[in-house]
């Protein structure tokens, strides 16, 4: 990896940028991670997404520990679905050979497209009734 | 009843089946944990928006060290790169919890909602 001045810093933004969306949203941050290390290092997509792997350790780690000191993490359902994603993962690798990638990607992010529609709508739904019951109050 | 045990109400196996899709995600698409574990979370056990986030970074601790534990020795992990995109975020997930604690939960689905839909396009249309 050539690491200069500007490469540096463009990493560091981007490190605080996928640690930020971690912290809101609970995702790990690969999907900044990955993209980083493929753009800006010129990594091979495996070597991004195993490094980028590396990277999610700690930030999870610090995360779950810091949301842990107000009892928002439920550990058993963690811990449960953690040994579940070890299975899902196996399956997949299966899936993933006899598949093609491109048709993958797209159903993936038509799912993607319901459930984030989904929640898009609910959270409007309940802002709606939420300002109509302070309006009426 | 406490939270604790009105989710532990629901049983073992909606965790089992989120985890399971997550990982089925991850190997397909490289795209794994959170996007898929904290929507599933949140419509399939009702958790509370910042519990699903806090419970699925719990959950990625052990998704990205078996994940690492299964690359290691092949030479793909450049641990400096990760040492140089990980430490930067370790500040960055303080600042977005510390963000998060002041943000009602709608909105926290909203933005959660809008990021997913983003990622969902890039797929759809980028391939």
């Amino acid at each position: 990896m050539h690491l200069d001045a500007t490469t540096l810093s463009l990493a560091i933004a981007c490190g605080v940028a996928a640690g930020l969306l971690a912290g809101l949203f609970g995702v790990g941050g690969g999907i900044i991670f990955v993209p980083t290390l493929v753009i800006l290092f010129s990594f091979h997509q495996l070597d991004a997404q195993a490094t980028s792997l590396a990277a999610i350790i700690p930030v999870a780690l610090i995360g779950a520990w810091r949301q842990n000191t107000e009892h928002l993490v439920y550990w058993r359902g963690a811990v449960i679905m953690g040994i579940g994603a070890a299975f899902g993962v196996l399956i997949g690798a299966e899936f993933a050979l006899r598949l093609p990638e491109a048709t993958l990607s797209r159903v993936f992010g038509m799912v993607l497209l319901v459930v984030g529609g989904e929640m898009i709508i609910s959270s409007i739904r309940t802002l709606k009734v939420k300002r109509a019951s302070t309006t009426a109050a | 009843m406490d939270l604790e045990t009105q989710i532990g109400r629901i049983g073992v196996l909606p965790y089992v089946a989120i985890g399971v899709v997550s990982g089925l995600f991850a190997a397909m698409f490289g795209i794994g944990g959170g996007i898929v574990i904290v929507p599933l979370l949140i419509l399939i056990t009702k958790m509370p928006a910042r519990m699903a986030a806090a419970t699925s970074l719990a959950t990625l601790i052990l998704t990205s060290l078996m994940g690492v534990i299964r690359y290691s020795g092949s030479g793909h992990i450049d641990w400096v790169a990760a040492i140089v995109i990980g430490t930067p975020a370790i500040l960055g997930v303080l600042i977005g919890i510390r963000f998060q604690k002041r943000l009602p939960s709608e909105w926290l689905i909203l933005g959660f909602g809008l990021f997913v839909v983003v990622i969902g396009l890039k797929l759809v249309f980028t391939l």
